[in-house]
């Protein structure tokens, strides 16, 4: 019991010490600008819900793909974030970025077996579209290696923790798939809806 | 021992309260209103009580119809619902929406308490022709939502979690005294779906 307890506490302290209102002054230490671009993609639904589909659509394919799309789809956030500061007037990559949504979460719903060359590209594609989206959210004087090593490391653990979770989850039980390919379907409506509201806001 | 255990369920329900309430405003892209947006969109479908019983319906039938009927259902309805509120996103007009729902959980009530097994597409037409009145209520309200994704993320979660919750409760169809507790639960629904009917048809 005890231990248990302790860990509790543990994960109870460095919550009750976070400054509730001083996210700014991570600006000014050194390496505030890599926690910045780790916790841009992971804080808005924008990101974290196609990258959760691509982790899904990964975790329910067998073979090498899956595997290497844990390199691949981080490589390309990473080149997304580095473009975005040589060429940061691309149009339309948020809106793609609402398509993901339906791509992504889509293909989960329908849990059809993509080939290896297409789950990649898919993953380069998209990881590409919203590295750039979230390397253009660098702050103004901030430090684009450390701001865009943290996308990339958001990128690498979302996706590694996605997969795996996805691919530990339905070997076992005869449901588990049917639960992944509905959360797809979740994903995707949300998609259809955004597009919408992207349509008419413009 | 019962209290070490109780102070450790607290510290866990305070950490999940922390986190919670960590404030998630101060990033660069504009996150306002993400947790009233959210709670908004996840309550819409719940306060609404036709709304409710329609959605625990149609897991209700879907478990009573069995594979693959159980899994078809809960896997194309949010989407088809969101094609609906995309319509209502859209600004284009649909009569009758609250009629619509309300029809809805008169109609899924009856097919539960008369556990009438329909063929899958059949069932799929029927269940899809209301999601798409369902989604036009929730989606008309989404563009005035303060953040609209966060209202969309709720929305469709509550819509998915009340499947499942039909779901479940529709397994007790193992046992016979279960089988006629979930027909009965279609009747009430039944019920609700009349009181909105009239409701709306005297209002």
């Amino acid at each position: 019991m005890k231990p248990r307890l302790g860990r509790a506490r543990a994960l109870l302290a460095p919550l009750l010490a976070a400054p509730a209102t001083a996210h700014a002054h991570l600006a000014s230490t050194r390496l505030g600008d890599y926690y910045a671009g780790l916790l841009h993609p992971l804080t808005a639904f924008e990101n974290l819900l196609p990258w959760l589909a691509l982790g899904l659509l990964a975790g329910l394919h067998n073979g090498p793909a899956a595997r290497w799309l844990l390199l691949v789809f981080p490589a390309s956030v990473c080149m997304g974030a580095a473009l975005s500061q040589l060429l940061p007037a691309v149009p339309g990559t948020s809106e793609f970025n609402l398509f993901s949504f339906v791509a992504l979460g889509g293909l989960v719903a329908l849990a059809k077996p993509l080939p290896a060359a297409a789950l990649l590209g898919l993953g380069a594609l998209f990881g590409l579209a919203h590295g750039y989206g979230n390397g253009l959210a660098l702050p103004p004087g901030g430090n684009l290696l450390l701001f865009v090593a943290g996308v990339t490391t958001a990128g690498y653990v979302a996706i590694t923790l996605t997969t795996a979770a996805t691919r530990a989850f339905v070997q076992e039980r005869f449901w588990a798939a049917i639960a992944v390919r509905a959360a797809g379907s979740w994903i995707a409506a949300i998609g259809i809806m955004m597009v919408g509201i992207g349509f008419t806001s413009q | 021992m019962y209290y070490r255990r109780l102070d450790h369920n607290l510290a866990l329900l305070a950490t999940l309260a922390a986190l919670v309430f960590m404030p998630v405003e101060a990033f660069g892209h504009a996150q306002e209103g993400i947790a009233s947006g959210f709670a908004s969109g996840f309550m819409h479908p719940i306060l609404g009580p036709d709304h409710l019983v329609a959605m625990v319906a149609v897991g209700l039938w879907g478990a009573q119809l069995g594979r693959p009927a159980v899994w078809v259902l809960p896997i194309t309805f949010p989407a088809v619902m969101a094609i609906g509120a995309l319509i209502g996103i859209l600004g284009v007009p649909l009569p009758l929406v609250e009629t619509g729902v309300a029809t809805s959980a008169i109609v899924l009530g009856v097919m539960v308490a008369t556990d009438t097994r329909l063929a899958l597409w059949i069932a799929a037409v029927i269940v899809g022709a209301f999601a798409v009145f369902h989604g036009y209520a929730h989606g008309t309200e989404l563009p005035e939502a303060v953040n609209p994704l966060a209202y969309g993320v709720g929305f469709v979660l509550a819509t998915g979690l009340l499947h499942l919750a039909g779901i479940l409760v529709g397994l007790l169809i193992r046992w016979p005294a279960g089988e006629k507790a979930v027909r009965v639960s279609g009747g009430l629904i039944g019920l609700v779906g009349c009181y909105f009917l009239v409701n709306g048809l005297m209002a």
